[in-house]
Formats: structure tokens, sequence, C-alpha cells
């Protein structure tokens, strides 16, 4: 189900005054989220459910376990009760598919199995194994449904090139909406505990609804348990004020998905699409139509998720923060999928050594921390390559001590300027070129888009004056959210300057969101 | 209270400049009302104006309800000759002058051949053939014409069921619901406010607002006979907005469906095409027997400024080659070339004049061969 769909309107409208009646009851509440969250995801295809309910029965435990927690018969069977019934209820719905109860049947076995022998660990040495349940179930799934073709083409390919013939199995593989966002979010839940940053409670349903949020269930923001767990463990606040503001947020995240992302898209595809023979200005107009759409697309999609949650009474991280004006990669990096960005800082960079281990160490650090954030986006080498171009870049910035220049030149000065300007300029540039990376099908579709923009005719084939006109409203208030601190623009200034201001996005929704529904990009991750 | 109205009053103002300067509407408003023969008919004289960033056009009905800056008399005058034209907006001749819609330019070349002749436009936005024919049966046959002109274009295919006028009983047409007045009713108490009608006429919001409707209802019919439909080029939703709602306001109760409307269904294909040829047949049967030649009109289908698509390939051979059809897909293929607009791009993408100009070539050579025009013709004095 997309949040631009009418459909999605027809459910949020019957979901919102349940949720209303009965919000101040925090375990029928929570059952009542865990309901709209299945029928939210099983939408789309509700066998995928059954993914869904494994990752939160095993994490329920695990994470006790792992924060050293008792793990009591009672919440193993809470934890398989509920991916009993997980399973029925996805299995009912898709009565063609009732083969399925077999590899469940299994999969419980295992688990069974791998519960019944941590339970004989020494309890001293007990709560990595946890930990490594939980990491050995998410990132098998996400190995599996996401990375196993790629992976064994990618070998086949490498023992074809040294003259071996392999014959590689290749499964049609449907990747599960979402997978990437919940499975590390249930990573992280289970590694706060492990590292005692967070202490998991004893209700399953309480963590199935923090786990199936349907508000950023499918693609972020990656929540960590300590901000967003306690949230659903009280009763939360409700008012038309906040209800006001969360509308207005998920607004402006309509506006820029349907209104910039989708209209823009289209400069952007017929150039990626084919890119053999464009021209110089067709091909600049597609990389900076790709680099809104993507902006656009992404960020409004996390407006309106935590749009929802507000108008619920839940605060989501925020997960951009105007990237487009960061002057260096790593500042690019704290501003654009802030909770990607701080997961892979804090579970796989810190956990390399981050910057304690010297220089090159630090150097290998990132590279090792961008190529696999590179990968989580997509199972495909220019996801890496761009990953490792990310890296890379910030390798050479650290190298130069770029980020140090910036932090100790005050901006408002002549050099100021001058110094931070130019930084952003090619900061910019470099991150256009990594989304040539991103959003090419292959190398040779990049090699080419980047030779055609440096091509010799055509500059005024490019269709500037469209992409300008969806991009400038934008700029306008990007400028003034960054001059004046405030991301939530709409809820400021006098009344009739808030109301002419969400008349206008309202109007503007209405005249110029693009017809038909489109999905986000960030849902194929 | 006074706050709350002085909100609305903001907002509505806001509104409405936001659409005159940032996303100007074409405001084409319909002027249609009920007639004594069950279908819609525009509104005697009426005066109005269609404006969108091509065109900006005024449209006069005589006190007939046809469009004409005169009265016909019923009987023919001794020594004139008549043509008669029934269609949807196509030849009503939506966002176009009247010397530039299809009676007007026919009435011009014809009266190269004879200054006596005079073509009549019954024609009224957004009708299916079954309308046109119960026109003709109720009001039309009484001019007199020596030759009849239907338009026909493929979305009269689900226009003609959705009228419910005719159904095929037993393998014969016969006549079903007495009226089909979508929105009349609505469109007739509101059009006797003239605050009404001056922001008919004149908001742009108001044009908004009522091509969103009615985008929405259509989309919300067509999802629903999705299952049905096969093809799926898109007809240009302007016009198929104007053509496609049953709203009285758009004049439209034809099809101007997205899809090419026929059924993938074997036996609802049969019923639909059963039911319009029978209807075209009949058509041609009752124009013939009041004294007059019939002709059907192919108006083609836009699938972008230079490819078209057959208006009636749809139709069966075998009534095809019962009926006088002046094809026009050929030539207006032949016509398109990339630097000339042969339909229109903004406002609901009907003909051009230029366009128009070529289904009226082949309409011309047509009639040519109409012997009772020609008879008529050739009784009618010279000069």
């Amino acid at each position: 189900m997309l949040f631009n769909s009418s459909v999605f309107a027809l459910f949020f409208a019957a979901f919102l005054p349940l949720y209303l009646a009965c919000r101040r009851h925090v375990a029928i509440r929570n059952l009542l989220l865990i309901a709209a969250s299945y029928v939210f995801y099983g939408w789309w295809d509700p066998r995928f459910l059954i993914l869904v309910a494994i990752s939160t029965a095993v994490d329920y435990v695990a994470a006790l376990g792992a924060a050293g927690e008792p793990v009591r018969h009672a919440d193993l069977l809470k934890s398989a009760a509920f991916l009993t019934v997980a399973t029925v209820v996805s299995l009912a719905c898709a009565p063609h598919d009732l083969w399925l109860w077999q590899p469940v049947a299994l999969g419980m076995l295992a688990a069974g199995a791998a519960i019944a022998a941590i339970v004989r660990v020494p309890e001293r040495g007990r709560r990595k194994y946890w930990l490594m349940l939980s990491l050995t179930t998410n990132l098998g799934i996400l190995a599996f449904f996401k990375y196993f073709n790629f992976f064994v083409g990618s070998a086949a390919a490498a023992l074809a090139a040294l003259g071996f013939e392999p014959n590689a199995p290749h499964f049609s593989i449907i990747l599960p909406v979402g997978l990437s966002f919940y499975t590390f979010q249930a990573i992280s839940r289970t590694i706060d505990s492990y590292r005692g940053q967070y202490r998991p409670r004893n209700s399953i349903v309480n963590y199935a609804a923090f786990h199936a949020f349907f508000p950023q269930l499918v693609a972020g923001p990656i929540e960590r348990a300590a901000h967003l767990m306690p949230q659903f463990e009280t009763v939360r606040p409700f008012d038309a004020k906040l209800a006001g503001s969360g509308a207005l947020l998920f607004a402006w995240g309509l506006y820029q998905k349907i209104v910039i992302a989708d209209n823009v898209a289209p400069i952007a595809d017929a150039v990626f699409g084919a890119p053999a023979g464009q021209s110089a200005g067709a091909t600049l107009a597609a990389v900076l139509a790709f680099t809104v759409q993507i902006y656009c697309d992404f960020c409004g999609y996390s407006n309106m998720a935590r749009g929802l949650a507000r108008i619920l009474g839940f605060d989501l991280m925020s997960n951009f923060n105007l990237p487009y004006f960061a002057r260096t990669p790593s500042e690019f990096w704290q501003r654009w999928h802030i909770s990607l960005s701080r997961w892979l800082r804090d579970y796989l960079y810190i956990s390399l050594g981050g910057n304690r281990l010297g220089r090159f160490n630090t150097y290998r650090n990132l590279m090792v921390t961008m190529l696999l954030g590179g990968l989580w986006h997509g199972a495909s080498w220019t996801f890496v390559a761009w990953g490792g171009f990310h890296g890379a870049i910030q390798v050479v910035y650290r190298a130069l001590g770029i980020d140090g220049v910036i932090e100790r030149t005050r901006f408002l000065t002549p050099r100021g300027v001058a110094i931070h300007g130019a930084c952003w300029l090619v900061t910019m540039i470099l991150v256009c070129i990594g989304w040539i990376l991103f959003r090419a099908h292959t190398f040779a579709d990049a090699v080419t888009v980047t030779a055609n923009l440096f091509g010799t005719q055509g500059y005024e084939d490019g269709n500037f004056r469209r992409l300008a006109g969806y991009v400038a409203p934008l700029a306008a208030v990007e400028i003034y959210q960054r001059a004046s601190g405030k991301l939530e623009f709409l809820t400021l200034g006098p009344f009739l300057v808030r109301y002419t201001m969400c008349a206008v996005l309202v109007l503007t929704l209405f005249a110029f969101g693009a017809r038909g529904t489109h999905e986000f990009i960030y849902f194929d991750f | 209270m006074l706050g709350g109205a002085a909100l609305l009053a903001y907002t509505l103002g806001l509104a409405e400049a936001y659409f005159r300067v940032l996303d100007p509407q074409p405001l084409m408003p319909r002027y249609v009302t009920g007639t004594p023969w069950g279908v819609r008919g525009n509104i005697p004289n009426a005066r109005y104006r269609n404006h969108t960033e091509e065109v900006d056009v005024e449209y006069r009905i005589n006190s007939q309800g046809l469009r004409a800056d005169r009265d016909y008399p019923v009987q023919k005058p001794p020594g004139t000759c008549r043509v008669a034209v029934f269609g949807d907006s196509f030849f009503f001749g939506i966002e176009l002058d009247r010397r530039d819609s299809f009676a007007g330019q026919l009435e011009r070349r014809l009266e190269e051949r004879s200054p006596r002749i005079e073509v009549l436009n019954f024609s009224v936005g957004g009708f299916g053939t079954a309308e046109m024919l119960r026109t003709f049966e109720g009001f039309g046959r009484r001019f007199g014409a020596d030759a009849v002109v239907f338009s026909w274009d493929d979305s009269d295919l689900q226009d003609n069921v959705r009228s419910g006028l005719f159904r095929v009983d037993s393998g014969r047409l016969v006549a079903a619901n007495a009226e089909y007045l979508p929105g009349v009713k609505t469109l007739d108490w509101l059009m006797q406010y003239r605050v009404y009608r001056l922001i008919a006429d004149h908001s742009e919001l108001y044009a908004f607002v009522r091509e969103q409707s009615e985008r929405l209802v259509k989309e919300m019919l067509r999802r629903a006979r999705r299952s049905d439909a096969v093809g799926g080029e898109s007809r240009n939703d302007a016009r198929a907005a104007q053509d496609g709602s049953d709203g009285a306001q758009s004049g439209g109760a034809n099809g101007g469906e997205d899809a090419a409307p026929v059924p993938a269904d074997d036996r609802k294909r049969q019923a639909l095409l059963d039911l319009s040829s029978d209807i075209l047949l009949r058509s041609r049967d009752e124009v013939e027997s009041s004294g007059a030649d019939f002709y059907l009109v192919e108006i083609p289908f836009k699938l972008s400024r230079t490819r078209f698509r057959s208006g009636v390939d749809v139709l069966p051979a075998a009534v095809r080659s019962q009926l006088n059809v002046v094809y026009t897909y050929p030539a207006l293929s032949r016509a398109a070339r990339p630097g000339l607009e042969l339909y229109y791009e903004s406002g609901q993408g009907h003909l051009t004049p230029t366009g128009v100009s070529v289904l009226v070539d082949e309409a011309v050579k047509s009639l040519a061969s109409s012997p009772r025009l020609a008879a008529c013709l050739a009784a009618a004095p010279q000069g």
C-alpha cells in the first residue's frame, strides 16, 4: 500500500477512528496497530507477512537473551504462537501458497533447536549466541531474498572469467518490500540490547507493533528501540495541534513525492533508460533531475511517515536534514538518510574500530562501511561502486582535512563565503556523479551517461526550464529552512501566512500532482 | 461565524488567483438542457464562450437549439438544399468558431457547388449515436434534409449502452428508456441563477474542480470496467473528460474512454457491437425513410500528434458495408506531420480547423455521390 494512493487514504480513514477509540488502552491499541500494519504490508503480498513475523518472533526472544534477561518458556511460547498465528493469517490470504507452511515449520524447528542449544550454553557466554541468532535470522533472510542471485551470479561470472563453466542456480526470488529496513531495525534493537543500551521488555504485542509500525515499516526511518519502543509502551498524546502538524508534514512529503519527484522522473528516465546518443543537455538535465527525484522521493516518504506517526502521537526520527546544502561528503552523509548513516556508523564503522586505530585503518573502515552501505541499497555492483565512490571521496576529504578547514572558517566573511561556496559546489558535483552510478543499470550505461555530459553538442536540448519550475519552489523553501534553522516551515509565522502556505500547498498537490500512483524508489531497497 | 465566512472568501479568492496565475484552466462551460424528445439539447438562444490557451471561441445557439446565428424554417424553402449534421462535441465544434466547425466548413465547401445550400448543425457535446438518432427522430427529420451526416468514434460503443435509449431484444433493436438526461435537472436548477452562470463562465477554480471531479468519476468508472476493457492507448485526458462524463455540465454522455471501449469478454463485446450496429442501421433506415441519404463520418482517435487510430474499424465489416462510411483516418494520417496540430493540445483536445478541414474534404467527396443531394442541387436555381 502506497501513501500516495487512494487505497491508503481509505485505509487510514477507516483506521484512524478505531485507533482514536482505543488509543488509551496500550495493549488493545498495539493489537490494532499490528493488525493495521499487517494489512498495510500484506496488501502488497500477504505471503511476505511471514518474514515480518519470523523477524519479530526471533528478535523478541533474541533481544531478551542478548540483554541477559531470562528467556522464559512463556516468552518462547508467545513467540511461537505469534509466528503461528501470523503464518495462518498470511496463508489464509494466499491460499495458493499453502506449501509455505512447510519451510515455516522447518524454520521453527531449526530455531527451536538453536534456542535449545543456546540455553545449554553457560549463562556468562549465552548473550552472544542470542545476538548471533538474531543476526543469522535477519541477515539470512536478507541474504537469501535480496542477494542470493547477485552473489551466485557474481561468483559464476568470476569463475567463468577464470575459464570454469559453473552451472549456477538462479531462482526467481521476489524482493520483499522494505526487507532491508525492518531487518536492520530488528538487528539494531538486539545489538542495543546486547550492548546494554536498551532493556527489552516481556511484551511481544508491544514489540510486534514496534516492529511492524506501518508508517515506517517499508522505507524507514530505521528507528532505534531506545527512541521508539518506549512510545509503544505508553499512551500516546493526541490533540488537534499535534495531528495538524502531522498532517502538514504528511502534505509536505506528499508534495515532494507527487509534485516534484514524480514530475521530474520522466526527464531522468528518458536518458537513463536509453543513454546512448543522448545530447549533453538532455543528459545533464537527467542527472540533475534524478538528483532532485531521489531526494524528494525518499525525503518525501520519510516526511509522510513522520507525519502519519505524529498524527497517531508517535515521534519518528528525522531522516533528512537539507542534504544538498552539505559542503563535504561526510556532512552529506550526516544529512542524508540519517537513520541508515547512523546505523552504519554505530554498528559497522565503530564496530570495525572507527577512527581509533590509526589513519590507514580509519580509511579502511570508511571504505568498508560505505561499500556495504552501497550494497545495502541493492544487489548490484553499481550500488557497491556508488558506495565505494562515496567512501573514496570521504577518504580524500579526510586526508586533505577539508572538514576541518570548513569548521575553522567563519561563513559570514568574503573568504568564508568563497570557501563554503566552493566546497558546496564541489560536493554537489561529486554527489551528482555518484547518482549516475546509483541510477545507471550497468557500468557501461554509467560510462555513457558520464561521457555524454561532456559531449560538445546539444546543451540547449535539456529540459531545464521544466526542471527549474519544479525545483525553484523547493529551493526557496530549503533556503528558508536553512536560514531559519527550522525544518517544519509550515507551522511558522502568523496564522494568515501559515494558512496561505497550506492552502497553496494543497492547491499545488491537486493542480500539479503527477497523475497515477508511482512507487517509491527506496521500496526496492 | 463572520471569521469563518471571511476565511472561506479568502480561500476561494486565493484559489482563483492561484489558478489564474500558476495553472490557467480552460474555461469551457456547457449550456445543455433537456428536450421534449428525451435527450439533451443545446440551451436555445444561449451565448457563451470557451477560453483555452489556444482558443477563445464564442458559441451562439439559435432558438431551435442549433449552433447557428439564425433560425431555420422547419419547412425547407423552395430551391434550398439541406445537409443535417448530428454528432458530439467534435461536430458541435467545441474549441472552434462556427465557421471553422465541421458544419461551417462543410457549408462553405458545398456552397462552392450551390449557394442555396444549408448545413444545419444538430450536434450536442457528449452525444452517442443513440442520442443522435433520437434527436433525428424527434426533431431533425422535420427539417427535410437531403443528406444527413452522423459522426462516429469508437467511444460511441459505450455511450450507446450507457444511454439505455435502445436495446437489442431477440436480435431486434427496440426502444428502451424514454429519456436519457444525465445531470440535466441539476444543471437546469443551477443555470437559473445568474451567479452560477457567472462562475461557470469565468471561474478557473470552478473549471478545475469540475474537471477533476469528472476525471475522478471517469476513473472510477474505468476501473470498474477495467477487467472488461482491451487496448490501452490513452485518449487525450481532457477531451475524454469533456465527452466522457455523465454530467450534463460537461455535456458528455458518451464514452470518452481511455481504453479502446471494447470488452475482452466475447459475449459482452458482441452485445456492444450488436447494439451500436443496429442503432447505426436503424439511423440509416430512418434517414432514408425521411427522404435523405445517410453518411457516417469517422472521427479517428488521437494517439499522438502524428498517430491516430481508426474510429470505425471496430465496427463489423458487414455493417460498414451497408453504410456510407466516410473514412477519414487515412487522410488524417497522411496530413499529419510533427509541426502541424490536427487536434488541440490544451483545452479538451478537439480537432483544430485544419483537422476538421481534412474531415470535410473527405465528407465533400462522399457527399458528391449523394443521389438526393445531387437531385436537389440539380433542381435548385443557380446563382
